[in-house]
């Protein structure tokens, strides 16, 4: 009995102890969660989306996103651009300071930049600056020098930078964290250890970093020598990171975190929660078809596949995650002409629909003779498997074809792709910048990793949209490439844009995020 | 004693090279580089020449492998792709420690918990005790440990918020862990214990010692326990080796910076460096953990011998 009773107690005692007896710090502490390490904070090095998370918290461009991701001036006070659209002069804000005290100059913007061009960046995006600053790429294959790239410090308040074709979003792309200055002195004086600990860095941002393990996270505190100080409310903020979604999950419930993505098996069972939001991020999972192969380079094989796949049952009953149904390449929701998002402007054009399917496939049928199978090639992750059954048991079902799945891990997907050894592969593109042109670029160099298409009309239309100064007709000329890509040649199959679906906590008010680029903003938050 | 130690040492140097030298070729043929796929497909390929020459990995493979064993000879393991910039010994030496302390107090709890058990069932053989031991010898060998570490995070962490959920900030983060960890640890401790305690329970000299009128303790402690322990010392060699070396699924639910997922990551990312790095350590640790271990065996049990025949 007294046993019995003992064990009662104990149980009571640990049924009453407070729920929340870790979350201490949390209402003083913004805490976000990224789910892969944070290996290096060097911008020219770092490619994920958390070494950008906490870089943009830490640093600050020329400008920065505001809520309606919208480039605002930052480090720069006001700009000029040339009548030819071609010359962009920014002028510093007076007294711009590093945390160190050193002034912010126009020649930290010269020098983070020209890293980011050479070869030096093996973050692999030197192509954002290459693809419009004069002369980047031939500085980064070493074939001109420094002082001949078109990106110049005019005076310590003054950046000249020249591009090669009028870029209406260059402006946007400086938000981006490759934008960013670095102190030129300082680097030089830490060398090869600039960014390995909080110390080896100095920041200019909303926030300075005081302690970093790459595998733990950042903790990060306000920065006093920050320009904009008085706007920023939130004294501390950690990013943790957390490899494990029910982990986080069970971590968000215990107020460790201030907000947590959830994964498809928790979005259903917080969909009434009023801390849940759902957005659509700038990224589109589509079917690279390989054009040199000997189904799948018929076209209307391609109408076939494209048309069988019902995006809308794969959303919402497979991924189920916030993802929404990809009936174009260019994702939701990004900018069109200013009043209409493009994807309003052009419509579905990869729509699901079985009985053209059908008739695409008799069509097919014709041309090709018997068509045993085919293999789709994907990366191992679990969303791409599904992803991949999905597709199976979809053309299974409505052209009886039979499909065989390839499974990489994502390095050995990449190398088969580009080794031309696929007949059609699962991949994603995550928009760099917030303009389709990130996407329709992507099918002017017709290598195998693009499904070799080469077609002198689209790369017309890219080509002038690239040159054009005319906005209107630009956009013309894009709407009319992805058409032509996706519903015309149907070289790629949309099937889906990612979804997000987060819980934030009730007091934690104007926590920013964004679709793409820089992924969140915690110089506008507070507690309420 | 000191000469056959020696040549066990000669040996796993012999060992490692092979090790060293497989490992480094099969590296070499997994698929893809250690950039991002799909960054490094939109370089121009003069960029890529670039990238590749200033990592070396523009040499043919034999050429690198030499530099490699060259650099490792002077102790110098290169640096990390992914960690960009920092050298691998740092790398693996900041990701060792929280594995290893998690690991060492699995181990304790494991051996503690899991010799007590045996004990009690051999002692009280076809007992409530002795059929309690063996259903969670079962259990905690059969039940993977990520299982019980989510179980254990949810209640002990999130319900009844007893403990941190999650994170390594301070010591208290560790105890959840190291108690998903130790399940197997103490099953197979608790099985061996209990097998050889029977046995040595049956023994001539046991019943010679309970005739002599020695307390029940006395006999248990002194001549039972003693005894049984040998073959434990057998199966603690893998068992420390398996949870010092990190485990992944624990160390992803916990959020710890260990060494298991730092190996899983970095073969996934190409990291080159430190997937050789690692396995260096790991091999060499196994192999250490095992003569240690038969050393012990020889102290413990004068029967044992090490050195056969010449010295003798």
């Amino acid at each position: 009995m007294k046993k019995r009773m003992a064990a009662l107690m104990l149980t009571m005692a640990m049924a009453a102890a407070p729920v929340s007896a870790y979350a201490a710090d949390a209402s003083q502490t913004l805490s976000v969660a990224v789910t892969a390490e944070v290996k290096t904070l060097v911008q020219w090095a770092a490619s994920e989306e958390q070494a950008s998370l906490v870089n943009n918290q830490a640093q600050e461009g020329l400008f920065r996103m505001d809520e309606n991701n919208q480039p605002q001036p930052a480090l720069c006070d006001t700009y000029d651009v040339s009548d030819d659209k071609l010359t962009y002069t920014f002028h510093l804000r007076d007294g711009i300071q590093w945390s160190n005290g050193d002034p912010v100059k126009a020649g930290d913007f010269v020098f983070s930049w020209l890293k980011q061009m050479s070869a030096e960046a093996t973050n692999g995006y030197s192509f954002i600056m290459n693809d419009y600053i004069v002369n980047g790429q031939e500085y980064s294959e070493g074939t001109v020098e420094a002082d001949e790239v078109g990106v110049k410090a005019v005076d310590d308040q003054t950046l000249e930078v020249q591009l090669k074709n009028p870029t209406p979003y260059f402006t946007n792309l400086c938000t981006m964290a490759m934008f960013f200055p670095v102190n030129e002195e300082f680097y030089n004086s830490v060398g090869d250890q600039y960014g390995l600990t909080p110390d080896n860095m100095v920041y200019c941002g909303p926030y300075v970093i005081t302690e970093y393990d790459p595998a733990v996270g950042v903790t990060l505190a306000k920065n006093d020598n920050y320009w904009d100080k008085d706007n920023v409310k939130i004294e501390n903020a950690k990013v943790r990171v957390m490899k494990d979604a029910s982990a986080a999950y069970n971590a968000y419930q215990s107020g460790e975190l201030s907000q947590v993505e959830l994964d498809s098996t928790n979005v259903a069972a917080n969909k009434d929660n009023p801390e849940f939001s759902q957005t659509v991020d700038f990224r589109t999972t589509y079917l690279q078809f390989n054009l040199t192969d000997d189904v799948v380079g018929n076209v209307n094989m391609r109408q076939a596949i494209s048309h069988a796949i019902d995006r809308n049952a794969l959303t919402e009953f497979v991924l189920a995650d916030g993802s929404v149904p990809g009936n174009g390449l260019v994702a939701d929701g990004m900018s069109g002409d200013g009043e209409k998002t493009f994807r309003e402007l052009n419509g579905d054009i990869a729509v699901y629909d079985v009985d053209e399917a059908k008739k695409y496939y008799d069509e097919a049928l014709k041309e090709l003779g018997e068509v045993k199978s085919l293999t789709v090639l994907v990366g191992d992750d679990s969303v791409s498997k599904s992803v991949a059954t999905f597709l199976q048991s979809e053309l299974s079902k409505n052209l009886g074809l039979t499909v065989e799945i390839d499974t990489k891990t994502m390095q050995g997907r990449g190398e088969q792709m580009d080794a031309n050894n696929y007949q059609m592969g699962v991949t994603a593109w995550g928009a760099d910048y917030d303009d389709a042109m990130t996407y329709l670029d992507l099918w002017t160099n017709g290598t195998p990793y693009r499904g070799n298409y080469v077609d002198e009309e689209y790369n017309s239309l890219i080509a002038d949209a690239k040159t054009q100064t005319d906005d209107t007709k630009r956009l013309d000329d894009m709407l009319q490439a992805e058409k032509k890509l996706v519903a015309e040649d149907a070289v790629v199959s949309p099937i889906y844009h990612k979804g997000s679906a987060t819980l934030t906590k009730s007091n934690v008010k104007n926590l920013i995020t964004h679709p793409i680029g820089v992924p969140m903003e915690f110089k506008y938050a507070y507690f309420e | 004693m000191v000469k056959y130690v020696l040549k066990r040492l000669g040996y796993i140097l012999v060992t490692l090279w092979i090790i060293i030298t497989c490992t480094f070729f099969l590296m070499k043929n997994l698929p893809g580089t250690p950039f991002d796929a799909e960054r490094f497909s939109i370089m121009t390929p003069a960029q890529q020449e670039k990238v590749l020459e200033m990592y070396g990995l523009n040499d043919p493979v034999p050429v690198q492998y030499v530099k490699y064993i060259g650099n490792m000879l002077r102790g110098d393991l290169g640096t990390s792709f992914t960690y960009v910039n920092q050298d691998v010994a740092k790398v693996i030496g900041s990701r060792l420690g929280p594995s290893a302390l998690i690991g060492l107090q699995a181990v304790l709890i494991g051996l503690a918990l899991g010799l007590i058990l045996g004990v009690l069932a051999a002692w009280k053989h076809n007992s409530g005790i002795d059929y309690f031991t063996m259903i969670l010898a079962v259990l905690g060998v059969s039940m993977p440990n990520f299982v019980a570490a989510a179980l254990l995070q949810y209640f002990i962490g999130l319900k009844w918020g007893v403990l941190p959920i999650a994170f390594w900030t301070s010591w208290s983060c560790s105890i959840l862990p190291s108690i998903a960890l130790s399940f197997s640890a103490t099953a197979q401790v608790a099985r061996f214990m209990r097998t050889e305690m029977l046995d040595v329970l049956d023994q001539d000299y046991i019943v010679t010692a309970r005739a002599k009128g020695i307390s029940q303790a006395k006999v248990l402690m002194k001549h039972a326990v003693k005894n049984s322990i040998i073959p434990v010392v057998t199966v603690l060699g893998p068992i420390v080796v398996n949870l010092l070396t990190g485990s992944l699924a624990v160390e992803n639910i916990f959020s710890i910076p260990g060494i298991g997922s730092l190996f899983v990551d970095c073969i996934k990312a190409n990291d080159y460096p430190v997937i050789m790095g690692i396995t260096i350590f790991y091999a060499a640790f196994y192999m250490l953990i095992v003569l240690l271990v038969d050393v012990v065996y020889s102290l413990i049990d004068p029967r044992i011998r090490l050195a056969r025949g010449k010295e003798n």
